[in-house]
């Protein structure tokens, strides 16, 4: 029998059932739809935090810090934070350190600032303008004004976010605003505001996304002598180091000589280490996520099995009339397989479609809600529903998969019938 | 004396033992029988007799317990599930309630069985139009299993044990379900066949009034054949 009869008898026994058909590629379709939806959301989720590390982040950047951000997987538990403390002049020792090209300390404080009659509570940074500028010269650049190479003592360049905080035209601060910039602290049970008043200078463009020590949308920055001098220390959060290149060698072998000059008390954090553990935590999530998606699938294939099943007592005299005619018991085999390979495919195609739509609204629901609108203390991001080819194709082979593997029993149960009982079944 | 060669069936010491729950029943207890090329052979006999699992055999839908069946000179029980699939191709079954597929037309009825055989769409249409014509359903070859009646239904699984050029054809009761006047109509369509296809036909039937219609009757009782007549 030619394959495009089988399947076209195939098709007319499953359209007589077409109720049951539709209920149990049903079945199908929500395994396939859960499995796409929830991977090209977590999948578009990933590649938005993938493209916002690599913008806010130069790849021959690295950042000295006493933070350990997950650096020590499988090794023994380790405070987070050591009681190690940088200082500004700790560059100069970095910079001793072959392959580096510059490197710049940050201090970073919570503060008010102060324009007119309205007060917001932004993060500071105190760092050499110049040289951050250099570092980042892609993100940390003057959207209105201008970021001055000698800085007086007053200058203070404000990040998009602090300019226009909630971003409907109302204006916090602009170029040329005095600022008062408020710093609390405690002395005993008193509160102390030590305070100074600068001149913006610049307003940076808009950077969005996270932040790992580059720009931020939502920072001030101002001159680091003003910043020891007015938070009277010399004790710094992280150096910024640039290396002459990206490698893994110059990275591994900078690393190295860090844990030589200070110690294992602090760490060094590359964007590819960052995107590494970004990687390896949506993995796991995917496979979790995959997981139960893929029950819902093996439920699906149950029920294709069930069907399958009583389909085959249904119709075993018409099996008995086939075998009767002629027809070979892998023709039979066929036949049933056809049969699920249809709902299979079917199954899958909807699935995908309807997955991708479900995505899709999802995000457009929920971004409306803000929910899946990150919005941190250094900007936003939006998440863009992924379908890559792997899972498109991976989805439909995973359909059409279930569904034959649970159709192989009864179709070789089928198969195996004797003509002359079949004939006789009622 | 008729040569070898058109020797189309030889069944030899057939016995079939069915287990009827944990009882053992006798079914056929040692059958001879030749069928010759052109024959027109009536089975006679009472419910029971074993008629019924003598045609089984014979078309190779099921196994003797003992003894063998020769078709076109072959040892049946050599062949493999393949090959007797293979052979049933050969075979036209006509069975007492029809066994039409009751989703497919009149028409897709009678070429399934050509599209197991393989042949192609058009050949396939082209021949049950044709087949259909000859049992006199030209009108009907649309409608569907539930459209017709019993007698027409009938007529068309003639035309579908005749689709692929069998060597013999074998009838299950082919009258059992059908009132008396379509029934005489349906044996004088299988006995113009016979007469002018020269289509070996092997009836089965406990009507004796039908079965004195054959060239040949062949009486069955308790599993043996105890008489073998030609009008």
């Amino acid at each position: 029998m030619k394959i495009s009869d089988i399947f076209s008898y195939a098709f007319s026994a499953i359209k007589l059932r077409k109720l049951r058909a539709g209920l149990t590629t049903l079945g199908v379709v929500i395994g396939i739809a859960a499995i796409v939806a929830l991977l090209s959301l977590s999948q578009g989720f990933q590649g938005s935090i993938t493209a916002q590390v690599q913008t806010g982040f130069a790849t021959n950047t690295v950042i000295v810090s006493t933070i350990d951000l997950g650096s020590n997987q499988g090794g023994p538990p380790q405070a987070t934070e050591s009681d190690f403390k940088l200082f500004v002049n700790d560059t100069q020792t970095i910079d001793q350190i072959g392959n580096v090209t510059m490197s710049v300390a940050i201090i970073q404080k919570s503060i008010y600032l102060e324009v007119g009659n309205k007060t917001l509570v932004v993060s500071i940074v105190g760092v050499d303008l110049d040289k951050y500028a250099e570092i980042y010269s892609s993100t940390f650049v003057a959207e209105s004004g201008s970021i001055p190479s000698s800085p007086q003592n007053e200058t203070v360049v404000i990040g998009k976010r602090v300019s226009d905080p909630w971003e409907n035209g109302t204006f916090f601060c602009n170029v040329n605003d005095q600022a008062e910039i408020i710093w609390s602290t405690r002395s005993g049970f008193a509160f102390k505001n030590e305070s100074y008043t600068g001149v913006v200078a610049a307003v940076l463009k808009e950077v969005g996304g996270f932040s790992f020590g580059g720009t931020a949308d939502s920072t001030v920055y101002i001159p680091l002598l003003q910043a020891q001098s007015f938070f009277g220390s010399d004790e710094c959060n992280a150096i910024i180091v640039q290396l002459e290149s990206d490698s893994e060698a110059t990275i591994e072998s900078f690393t190295e000589a860090i844990k030589e000059a200070f110690g294992d008390q602090v760490s060094v954090i590359s964007s590819t280490a960052v995107l590494d553990t970004v990687s390896s935590l949506f993995s796991t999530i995917e496979i979790f996520l995959t997981g139960i998606a893929g029950i819902s699938l093996l439920v699906a294939g149950i029920g294709i099995m069930n069907i399958m099943i009583v389909s085959l007592m249904e119709r075993t005299r018409e099996i008995g009339i086939l075998k009767a005619l002629g027809m070979k018991g892998r023709t039979v085999l066929l036949i049933f397989l056809g049969e699920a390979i249809i709902i299979g495919l079917m199954g899958a195609a909807i699935g995908i479609a309807s997955g991708w739509g479900i995505a899709n609204i999802v995000v457009k629901v929920f971004s409306g809600g803000g929910l899946l609108q990150l919005r941190g203390a250094t900007g936003e991001m939006t998440i863009t529903p992924l379908l890559t080819p792997t899972v498109f194709f991976g989805a439909f082979a995973f359909g059409l998969l279930v569904s034959v593997v649970f159709a192989l029993y009864p179709a070789w149960r089928a198969s195996k019938l004797k003509p002359v009982e079949a004939l006789r079944y009622e | 004396m008729v040569s070898l060669t058109a020797l189309v069936v030889e069944a030899i010491k057939l016995r079939k033992t069915y287990m009827l729950g944990k009882v053992p029943v006798d079914a056929l207890r040692g059958v001879n029988l030749k069928i010759e090329r052109g024959e027109f052979l009536a089975v006679l006999g009472p419910s029971g007799s074993g008629k019924s699992t003598l045609l089984n055999l014979i078309g190779a839908l099921d196994k003797p317990t003992e003894g063998a069946v020769f078709v076109n000179c072959i040892d049946i029980s050599t062949l493999n599930d393949n090959q007797l699939a293979d052979l049933r191709r050969r075979i036209g079954f006509v069975f007492q309630f029809f066994n039409l597929i009751p989703r497919f037309t009149a028409r897709q009825n009678v070429e399934l069985s050509m599209a197991i055989a393989g042949l192609g769409k058009d050949e396939r249409k082209k021949r049950a139009e044709e087949l259909l014509e000859t049992v006199g359903l030209k009108e009907r070859i649309n409608h569907k299993p539930t459209e017709l009646s019993g007698g027409e239904q009938q007529r068309v699984a003639i035309a579908r044990a005749l689709a692929n050029n069998p060597s013999f054809l074998l009838m299950d009761e082919p009258t059992g379900n059908i009132d008396s006047k379509t029934a005489s109509e349906i044996i004088h369509l299988v006995k113009r066949l016979n007469q002018e296809k020269d289509i070996t036909t092997v009836m089965v039937t406990h009507d004796q009034r039908l079965a004195s219609e054959a060239k040949r009757v062949v009486q069955m009782f308790d599993g043996l054949i105890v008489q073998d007549v030609v009008n």
